[in-house]
């Protein structure tokens, strides 16, 4: 560090830093949150007109002239909506439109043509909402659809009923929306102007002291994000007030129309009409803050006010977190020291740079996403929800690990013996475990001994033996998997034949849990013992001769010689071959998958086929990425153990 | 054990006979499926055998001999079936994925071997973790990354990089490994003479390093040649599946075209294991110099 400390410039460029990012979000905030205002200011006002407009087609009964002329006359006294259009379910039939393409011999009422299916399908969409809705007593799925139109505008659509049923459907468009209000940015940098000018004058009568300056800027950080805050509420607040305004307005003139169009089309008595329940959201229920007489609910107001109060805080709150991070990392010299590491080292960085971009990318943020989507009920039909939704929405906590460990239905006693659970972790787990011992046990033993015949001084044709060896290894293993699961056919299959061959009866090997596993673990071991010969031959030529010769001059007997010589000089070799190969079979997606399926009803799953059928067969997204989080907890669990036992990881 | 033998005194005779044995184990299932794509048919009986079948019908067929040879199962899965696409299609794939995984994982490991930086053991803890990531735990998020945020589905670019970079961990430990033998002086000496850092990673420590190159390429180009689940989820569109994609479905569901599987098989394995057998010198020793020093 030089003489001069410079926690001055250091504050200061940190205050500038925090304050960019703390008011610059809440900037962005607000400019999103008021369009987002704007947007459904529209929406409602245009959502008023549609639910005037289907209380008067449900009065005209839905079809027929009655209907036309409703429609007609409404389409008449309001300019808000254009393109009405309305459907009954009843013969297909487009039974009134004011839309511009619906003119002459495309008039209503007619028959739907082909192309307007999709129209015809959204009626049928929403009719399903509501039964569904209605039978779980939940507002679940949407009751009316609102999608951007071509032209700029909403089109809206909403169900049509008749005696408690649904029998057709009203679609609208609007006018284009009005733009989004525009949001000065003269507010915030005044605030960063004047913050940055504070903290400077304080900080000249300070001098170099750390502890001060760094309250200082704390408190110049807080007052800043407090007066950013305010405004923002200040402007949101009004734009809700206005919001409510504009419906309350919307639902007075849709009321005066109403009354005109019941009174043209004869529709009865104007007075019958249920005004209040025009504002409403997407489920039909009545938002209940703008009155029949267009009078708003005060009470309700204040709420809502409170509510946005609450959540303006809420936003910014975390931006004031995230603005003062930054401002003790760059304040408190972390940065710069970061700086300087990045700097010194900087050809180090720039190698790995692509390679650790690149595992960022599509290895550990995928990791993460998973383990996010482990605490969340995400499934086929939610997959497509947007990346916060499962933090609210979607998330479910610790449902899916409680439901995956702690369900010890293993077994059933019945009176024909026990009754295995096959979908319970635990006897998942055991199979699992049955399946990595047997072929790791087999692969080393049998890689070992292949590999001390083949490390026999003068034994002929050992290049040939060794490469035919290894063939199992150069194989695909889904080509293995598959070659093999044929030979095991029940039917034409060659072990079959062989058992027949000796006079036995042939064998449904993927009938039994322990003839199918057997038949995936023959395969699997088949294919694993190359690894462990290479490894072990590799090892094994490395071996001085000369310790050999020794240890014959001292007279040690051959099983001396391979205790003392032969196993110590192969386990630096084989130790971290046998961990990896533990986590390669524990893995091995391939085999079962291919040859035993499962089968019999997900009896030889292993772990990881198991957590895929979850996934990709029952499209439980959530459930099958909590499954494959506890697995990748049994694999850490074991390489930490390992790595204890063995230190296998030393010297890097 | 045979460890004796060192010393000329352990039988060679019961050595072949154990050798022996094992060959027929380890040549069976490879000569079954040749039998099985030479036989001109599509199902899994070598020969067809009588009701009352003796002792020697079955002998006859396990024999892995096809009782008629033909060429038909390699010419129609050819022509009649798109196999010739999808095996030019995992051609691409494979030989893409060596070039890049190769490239990302000799500068990693040269660094991780070579330079002392803050990071550089969580680094390689964290590669070695990340080879604990259970596939499935990643499937989905990849899908949604490559083909919903990239627009990568049914391309060649999102598999190219999911499978050369998803092999990296491997390919760093294991070069990683080998350039920690290489000495240092070499490298010291070209310094003084003014050769630049990428000179010497060029033109002294890649050609050093040639084995361990050579076994991360195999590697590499194994890893994409041979992967199928990832290839499935990503590939939908039938023009787009690569060869191990396209095999499955032969055989996979309801589908029993064995003599189509076998055919291909055969065609898609054999570059694969001269590949593999041309170049085993360097896999032994590459792996055991990764794996000792670990």
């Amino acid at each position: 560090m030089s003489q001069k400390p410079p926690h001055r410039r250091r504050f200061a460029v940190g205050l500038v830093a925090a304050l960019v990012v703390g008011v610059g979000l809440s900037q962005w905030a607000l400019v999103r949150a008021r369009a987002k205002e704007n947007h459904a200011r529209a929406e409602r006002v245009a959502l008023v007109s549609l639910n005037a407009l289907v209380e008067m087609v449900a009065r005209a009964g839905g079809a027929g002239e009655a209907t036309r002329r409703a429609v007609t006359a409404f389409a008449r006294e309001s300019s808000a909506l254009t393109a009405i259009r309305v459907v009954a379910f009843d013969g297909l039939s487009l039974e009134a439109s004011t839309a511009y393409a619906d003119t002459g011999d495309r008039a209503a009422p007619r028959r739907l043509a082909r192309e307007e299916k999709p129209l015809y399908d959204q009626g049928q969409r929403l009719r399903a909402a509501i039964e569904t809705n209605r039978q779980e007593g939940a507002a679940r799925k949407e009751e009316i659809e609102v999608v951007p139109s071509a032209s700029g505008g909403l089109a809206l659509a909403a169900p049509l009923e008749k005696d408690g049923s649904v029998v057709g459907l009203v679609a609208v468009e609007t006018s284009p929306l009005p733009p989004a209000p525009r949001t000065g940015w003269l507010f915030p940098i005044v605030v960063l102007l004047v913050a940055v000018a504070v903290f400077w004058a304080a900080a000249i009568a300070v001098g170099e002291r750390r502890g001060a300056l760094a309250l200082f800027a704390l408190v110049v950080l807080v007052v800043a994000m407090f007066a950013v805050g305010r405004h923002a509420n200040t402007m949101v607040a009004a734009d809700v007030r206005s919001s409510e305004s504009a419906v309350a307005a919307a639902v007075v003139a849709e009321e005066a129309r109403a009354a005109n169009v019941v009174q043209e089309a004869s529709l009865g008595d104007a007075r019958l009409l249920h005004p209040a329940a025009w504002d409403a959201d997407h489920f039909r229920r009545p938002l209940g803050i703008v009155g029949a007489d267009g009078k708003l609910d005060e009470a309700r107001r204040a709420g809502e006010m409170g509510r946005i109060a609450a959540s303006t805080a809420r936003v910014l709150g975390s931006f004031a977190v995230l603005a003062l991070a930054v401002l003790v990392w760059v304040g408190f010299g972390f940065a710069s020291r970061l700086g300087a590491t990045l700097r010194k080292h900087r050809q180090a960085y720039a190698y790995t740079f692509p390679a650790l971009f690149g595992m960022l990318l599509l290895v550990f943020l995928p990791f993460l996403y998973g383990v996010v989507l482990s605490f969340s009920d995400m499934s086929l039909y939610t997959s497509q929800a947007p990346i916060g939704d499962l933090f609210t929405k979607l998330w479910v906590g610790l449902k899916n690990f409680t439901d995956i460990l702690g369900d010890f239905h293993v077994a059933t006693s019945t009176a024909a013996g026990l009754v295995w659970n096959y979908q319970n972790i635990y006897w998942t787990l055991g199979i699992t475990i049955i399946w990595t011992v047997t072929n790791v046990a087999y692969g080393v033993g049998m890689g070992l001994f292949l590999a001390l015949i083949l490390n026999t001084k003068g034994l002929l044709g050992r290049p040939y033996y060794r490469v035919i060896f290894i063939l199992p290894w150069a194989m695909p293993n889904y080509i293995t998997a598959l070659i093999w699961k044929g030979m095991f056919h029940q039917q034409f299959g060659v072990f079959n034949q062989i058992i027949q061959m000796f006079g036995g009866t042939p064998v449904s090997w993927f009938e039994k849990t322990s003839t199918s596993l057997f038949a995936c673990i023959a395969t699997n071991a088949w294919l694993s013992v190359p690894f462990m010969m290479v490894i072990s031959l590799g090892a094994l030529q490395s071996i001085s001769a000369d310790l050999y010769e020794a240890a014959r001059v001292d007279g040690a007997t051959r099983w001396q010689q391979f205790r003392s010589i032969t196993l110590p000089s192969l386990k630096p070799a084989l130790v971290p071959a046998v961990i990896l190969s533990v986590i390669w079979t524990f893995n091995m997606f391939n085999i079962i998958y291919l040859v035993s399926a499962g089968e019999p009803g997900h009896s030889t799953e292993i772990l990881i086929t198991q957590a895929y059928k979850f996934a990709f067969e029952q499209y439980r997204y959530g459930y099958a990425a909590a499954y494959s989080v506890v697995i990748f907890a049994i694999l850490l669990a074991y390489g930490i153990w390992q790595n204890k036992v063995t230190k296998a990881t030393e010297g890097i | 054990m045979s460890v004796g033998s060192r010393t000329g005194e352990f039988p060679h005779v019961p050595l072949h006979v154990i050798l022996l044995i094992y060959v027929v184990v380890t040549l069976y299932p490879l000569l079954w499926v040749f039998t099985i794509g030479f036989s001109g048919q599509q199902g899994l009986m070598i020969v067809d055998i009588p009701a009352n079948a003796t002792f020697l019908d079955r002998l006859r067929a396990i024999m892995p001999w096809p009782a008629h040879f033909s060429f038909s199962n390699f010419t129609s899965v050819f022509t009649e079936q798109p196999f010739a696409r999808w095996l030019l299609n995992s051609v691409i794939v494979a030989t893409a994925t060596t070039i890049l995984g190769v490239f990302l994982a000799c500068t990693a490991a040269y660094a991780f071997s070579r330079f002392r930086f803050p990071g550089r053991r969580a680094g390689l803890m964290s590669f070695l973790v990340s080879q604990m990531f259970p596939g499935t735990l990643m499937l989905i998020p990849l899908y949604i990354i490559i083909v919903q945020w990239l627009g990568l589905g049914s391309n060649f670019i999102g598999l190219i990089l999911v499978y050369s970079i998803t092999g990296i961990p491997f390919c760093v430990w294991m070069l990683k490994g080998y350039f920690d033998t290489i000495p240092r002086e070499l490298e010291e000496s070209a310094l003084m003479d003014g050769a630049s850092a990428a000179t010497i990673f060029y033109r002294i420590v890649l050609p050093l390093a040639k084995p361990a190159v050579a076994v991360t390429a195999l590697f590499s180009f194994m890893t994409a040649w041979n992967e199928f689940i990832q290839a499935a989820t990503f590939m939908d569109k039938a023009n787009m599946y690569t060869a191990p994609v396209g095999l499955r479905f032969f055989v996979g569901g309801f589908s029993q075209q064995w003599g189509y599987f076998a055919a291909g098989a055969i065609v898609t394995a054999i570059p694969i294991v001269v590949l593999f057998l041309f170049l085993q010198k360097y896999l032994v020793s590459g792996l055991t110099a990764g794996a000792v020093k670990g």
